[in-house]
């Protein structure tokens, strides 16, 4: 697996956390964990958006190894 | 009217009027009891007893006595509820026995409790030395309660400074095959839900014996046939596995790349994933 592939199923790994998250805050009633969700969320959604501008940076480096 | 039927009558009678006054007199347990509503329960019942099986005595006589014992213990209750004075004078007071850790001898003897007794009790409430006890009192029961010095407490989550998350308590939400509305409406979800999360287990409602929710909303079902197997709830187990698997990765990123802005990404990332498990992981639990 490249180094590439390896960032790219990180990034996935990243969307489903997201994607986790926001179904635990549809699914609960109480306050204290939404606002809690609300903040991991957003840490998670800009650690997923920087990892997003490396893959475009790695895919740019070595465009033969782009899937 | 032969004797026996009057028997058979009577007893009746005044079984019901008994079941009536003793519920009327509120639901404490023996042990709880004071002295006075002790004694006006076994009156109570002694008078029932005496006139059940005297054919000869007066009926109306009997409830008459059971009616007075009553209201005397009736109104005794009532008047001590609301009164300090009254309350302290029929349940009696709690006396102290240990202070700031030193033994009031004065009020062991007022009570007639030996050094022995004193031992014993402590004992009773897993404390072997008086030097480990801050605070020590009798109740009016005869009971010893103890409060044993700060640093004999068992440890809690508050001495360790670990913020638990808030927990709910569990909801019976299907039992013996049949969805209990009522726990389920506690829990502020609907049939509906349930409904999809059989579905999503791949089981009728008919097989299930037990179901409960737990505090995240996650469900657990046992089932009457114990062949076949139920996944154990894992949705938030398996969400905070898979954001520890992220930042683990983050990390290994930061330090196989040789390129000081590539590390200085993954770094940050990893930083923040560590951050948010932190935030997350007590709910998660």
């Amino acid at each position: 697996m490249t180094v590439g592939s390896q960032v790219k199923t990180c990034y996935a790994t990243l969307k489903s956390i997201e994607a986790g998250l926001d179904l635990l805050h549809a699914s609960t009633t109480e306050q204290d964990l939404k606002t809690t969700i609300d903040e991991t969320s957003q840490l998670i959604k800009i650690a997923r958006q920087d990892i997003h501008q490396q893959i475009i940076h790695i895919d740019k480096q070595e465009p033969q190894y782009k899937s | 009217m032969p004797e026996w039927i009057s028997i058979i009558i009577r007893s009746i009678i005044l079984i019901t009027v008994l079941f009536f006054f003793v519920k009327w007199l509120g639901a404490k347990q023996l042990s709880q009891l004071n002295i006075f509503e002790t004694i006006s329960g076994i009156v109570l019942g002694g008078i029932a007893a005496f006139h059940t099986v005297d054919p000869y005595n007066s009926f109306y006589y009997a409830l008459l006595a059971m009616f007075v014992w009553f209201i005397a213990a009736f109104t005794i209750e009532k008047l001590s509820l609301k009164s300090k004075r009254i309350r302290d004078f029929t349940d009696g007071k709690s006396t102290v026995f240990i202070q700031n850790g030193k033994v009031m001898e004065e009020n062991l003897k007022k009570e007639g409790y030996s050094t022995d007794d004193l031992l014993e009790k402590l004992r009773n409430n897993d404390q072997f030395l008086v030097s480990d006890v801050e605070f020590a009192v009798l109740e009016p029961t005869g009971e010893l309660n103890v409060l044993p010095k700060r640093e004999n407490r068992p440890i809690t989550l508050k001495d360790l400074n670990i913020a638990p998350a808030p927990d709910k308590e569990p909801q019976t939400v299907i039992a013996d095959g049949n969805i209990l509305l009522e726990p389920l409406a506690n829990a502020s979800l609907n049939p509906t839900w349930l409904e999809a999360e059989l579905e999503k287990q791949n089981v009728t409602i008919d097989n299930v014996f037990l179901g409960q929710v737990d505090h995240q909303g996650q469900l657990f079902l046992d089932l009457y046939d114990d062949h076949i197997a139920v996944p154990e709830p894992a949705q938030s187990a398996l969400l905070l596995a898979s954001m520890k698997k992220c930042q683990a990765d983050l990390e290994l990123f930061a330090l196989a790349t040789d390129n000081p802005q590539a590390k200085e990404l993954y770094d940050r990332n990893q930083k923040r994933l560590q951050e948010a498990i932190r935030r997350i992981e007590p709910y998660l639990k």
